[in-house]
């Protein structure tokens, strides 16, 4: 949960005008509708922004809303009245991030303005000034939704990402895409997927699902309602909420994080079919009561399937796993990075860890400018690290030895440096604190 | 985590967490890697992924959907592994997937915000109210559900006990569960979704009395809904766009003594 204050709010101040319904009950754009901004944007940008990213509506080919029945009769208050006040962030917030360093681009997911990113690998913003991105894709046409992670094709050239808690949808766009396109393939995925690996070696992508607590492995090329080849599944396995995920074809090892969130059911059968949104697996499960496990990174071997034991885990105080998010594996140095996002660090483990161990390398500390991390990736060629902050609008690059307080060799802007970051992804409740004049928002 | 509560008596703020089964609550100003005061979960509860809750104040109870198709109700401070006081569900009740829940302690009712996925946009989404004391699967004491409510996939509800009034999110689209399906808002204008505010004894196929609903409103997905009677303000978020607005709808809070709620 992240708190949000009035106090330090306030993006964008709209003036209020009380509208009705005119006399046929239909709702037409305002006419006269103007904005005062305070923002460290200026106006101009960030109206033309707020317009691209569909949340100003002045289109004057936009048909005319309806009513239901009945309502142009009723004697209904209220009506299409502009807020007085907007808490929202224009830019795009940096999610997860995946790097061809062959190509010397570098790709982002936003889910706060659902869209996918590219940027020159080696662009470094100057000053306080953000990047211009090489391609973006968004708009009504991609379908995106509320994306988690993002990651490559490399030999076909093409981008995965997947919806998370709205959509349920896998969708491929090539490289070169750019603006409003359709995708190239869509594919079901299971309510609340997270992350996406593929695998050359095996040809496929695993696709981790929160709330089942399952890992599902598709042929790369899957589309459609295409099944899963294999799902992982079930209390052996000790999924706990897994995210970031890497499917390892030369060691034929998958590597899992977990947050180690089990919901109130038992998992389902790990032979069940992966579970569509409205569907069911089979019966319902006993309940077993919710549990707040450990995070952990679980290993199993890459063509598992079912109710399997992980054949090593990390997992203890020793690790300082703490919300773990994305994570990628290096396996020339055999090492393992994990955007940590509960303390925002980058810890390093050994391929080949297991148990309660301390991590072999940190990145932390107020130098690193590290700030609620959500994915990390290797490029291997130009030996680096990349870290895209979800707290604030920066990627940040390091020495792929790194380790400690140290500053990064690059920093990628997406916004003017100062800009704020809301913070918001698929938020669905409010509440207002009535002691301290403030409005709670859970993500 | 869909859901959130504050409490003003106790200064406590209370959150589901789905993923994990659970219900927590935390100080009031708790922030950072704050710890909980109180974990309510476990097998003997009944909880299995919470999307929403409530606490009733006055009656010092705390309501909590189960994750499992109903409405599960305990002392305000239970916590660990403890079976509920009162439960509600079952076919008679027509609780299915429930996305907000509220409480009249003046009317002494529970409302539940129903949904009844049927594939697509179309539904059969209904607030049910139900009397406070009720268990096992009665028949709620009042339904708004139909065509003319304009009720279509429902979230957060908020209730203004002092005015009678019912305050609830309304996405009025379907959350594309198919990968053939259209894509839903906010690429379609014509079904972006609003504030409706009914009354709390409102029944049947009616009309909300009041609505923030349009493009000058900013609304796409509405998914949560709280007022500040004090300052007359209406907050929505909104979980496609992503943001949080602030409404001044002054006749949303006015109400002459014994006169009916506002609209109508």
């Amino acid at each position: 949960m992240r708190r949000v204050s009035l106090a330090i709010v306030g993006l964008l101040m709209l003036v209020n005008s009380s509208r009705t319904p005119d006399a046929d009950g239909a709702l037409c754009p305002l006419p006269d509708r103007k904005a005062s901004i305070t923002s460290p944007i200026n106006e101009a940008t960030l109206l033309a922004l707020e317009r691209e990213n569909g949340c100003l509506e002045d289109d004057a080919d936009t048909p005319p809303e309806s009513w239901p029945p009945g309502w142009k009769t009723a004697n209904i208050s209220g009506g299409d009245v502009p807020p007085v006040r907007v808490v929202s962030d224009p830019y795009p917030t940096l999610h997860s991030v995946v790097v061809d360093s062959e190509r010397d681009k570098v790709f982002f997911s936003d889910p706060n303005r659902h869209a996918l990113w590219s940027y020159d690998r080696r662009a470094a913003s100057r000053d306080r000034r953000e990047v211009e991105p090489l391609t973006g894709i968004r708009g009504p046409s991609t379908g995106m939704m509320f994306i988690a992670a993002v990651t490559l094709d490399r030999d076909k050239q093409e981008i995965y990402t997947v919806d998370n808690d709205i959509g349920d949808r896998l969708m491929v766009f090539p490289y070169d895409a750019d603006g409003n396109v359709k995708p190239k393939r869509v594919l079901d995925v299971p309510h609340q997927a997270w992350g996406i690996s593929i695998s050359d070696e095996r040809n496929e992508f695993a696709v981790t699902v929160e709330a089942p607590r399952e890992i599902v492995i598709y042929r790369k090329g899957a589309e459609g309602h295409d099944a899963p080849l294999r799902t992982i599944r079930g209390p052996k396995t000790q999924l706990g909420d897994p995210h970031g995920v890497f499917l390892d074809g030369q060691s034929n090892e998958l590597i899992v994080a977990n947050h180690g969130n089990h919901g109130g059911r038992a998992p389902a059968p790990g032979d069940a079919p992966a579970r569509q949104r409205g569907a069911r697996v089979a019966e319902n499960q006993p309940i077993a009561g919710g549990q707040f496990d450990e995070p952990s990174i679980t290993v199993y071997p890459a063509a598992a399937t079912g109710d399997v034991a992980p054949i090593r885990q990390i997992q203890g105080d020793k690790t300082g796993l703490n919300w773990p998010m994305a994570l990628d594996v290096d396996r020339t140095r055999n090492e393992i990075a994990v955007a940590n996002d509960g303390d925002s660090s980058i810890r390093l483990f050994r391929r080949t860890d297991t148990g309660n161990v301390a991590p072999v390398r940190v990145i932390k500390g107020p130098r690193t400018l590290i700030n609620g991390p959500m994915g990390v990736a290797y490029d291997l060629k130009n030996s680096e690290i990349w870290v895209a902050n979800y707290g604030d609008h920066t990627a940040l690059v390091f020495p792929i030895t790194g380790t400690g307080n140290i500053a990064p060799k690059r920093i990628l802007r997406n916004a003017p440096a100062g800009s704020p970051t809301v913070g918001f992804g698929n938020p669905g409740a409010v509440a207002y604190d009535s002691k301290r004049d403030e409005i709670l928002v859970p993500n | 985590m869909h859901g959130i509560f504050y409490d003003d008596i106790h200064d406590e703020i209370v959150v589901p967490v789905a993923l994990a089964g659970a219900v927590l609550t935390l100080p009031g100003d708790a922030a950072g890697d704050a710890p909980p005061k109180r974990i309510l979960q476990g097998p003997k509860t009944g909880i299995v992924q919470p999307d929403t809750i409530y606490v009733d104040l006055k009656n010092d109870e705390l309501i909590v959907e189960s994750g499992d198709n109903a409405v599960l109700v305990f002392p305000r401070t239970a916590e660990g592994d403890v079976a509920p006081s009162r439960r509600i569900g079952g076919p008679n009740s027509g609780i299915d997937n429930i996305y907000g829940l509220a409480a009249d302690s003046k009317r002494d009712c529970i409302i539940v915000a129903n949904r009844v996925e049927s594939g697509g946009r179309a539904s059969d989404d209904a607030i049910l109210v139900f009397n406070r004391t009720d268990t096992g699967d009665p028949k709620p004491r009042t339904k708004i559900a139909g065509p003319h409510t304009g009720i279509i996939k429902i979230r957060q509800v908020f209730v203004d006990e002092e005015r009678g009034l019912i305050f609830a999110t309304i996405k009025n689209n379907f959350e594309a569960y198919n990968y053939a399906d259209p894509r839903p808002s906010p690429w379609d204008p014509d079904k972006t979704g609003f504030i409706g505010v009914w009354g709390i004894d409102d029944n049947g196929d009616v009309p909300p009395r009041g609505v923030i609903k349009g493009p000058a409103t900013g609304l796409v997905w509405p998914a949560g809904v709280a007022i500040n009677a004090k300052h007359h303000e209406i907050y929505a978020i909104d979980s496609v766009s992503n943001a949080l607005f602030t409404f001044k709808m002054p006749e949303f809070f006015v109400k002459a003594p014994g006169s009916p709620p506002p609209g109508r």
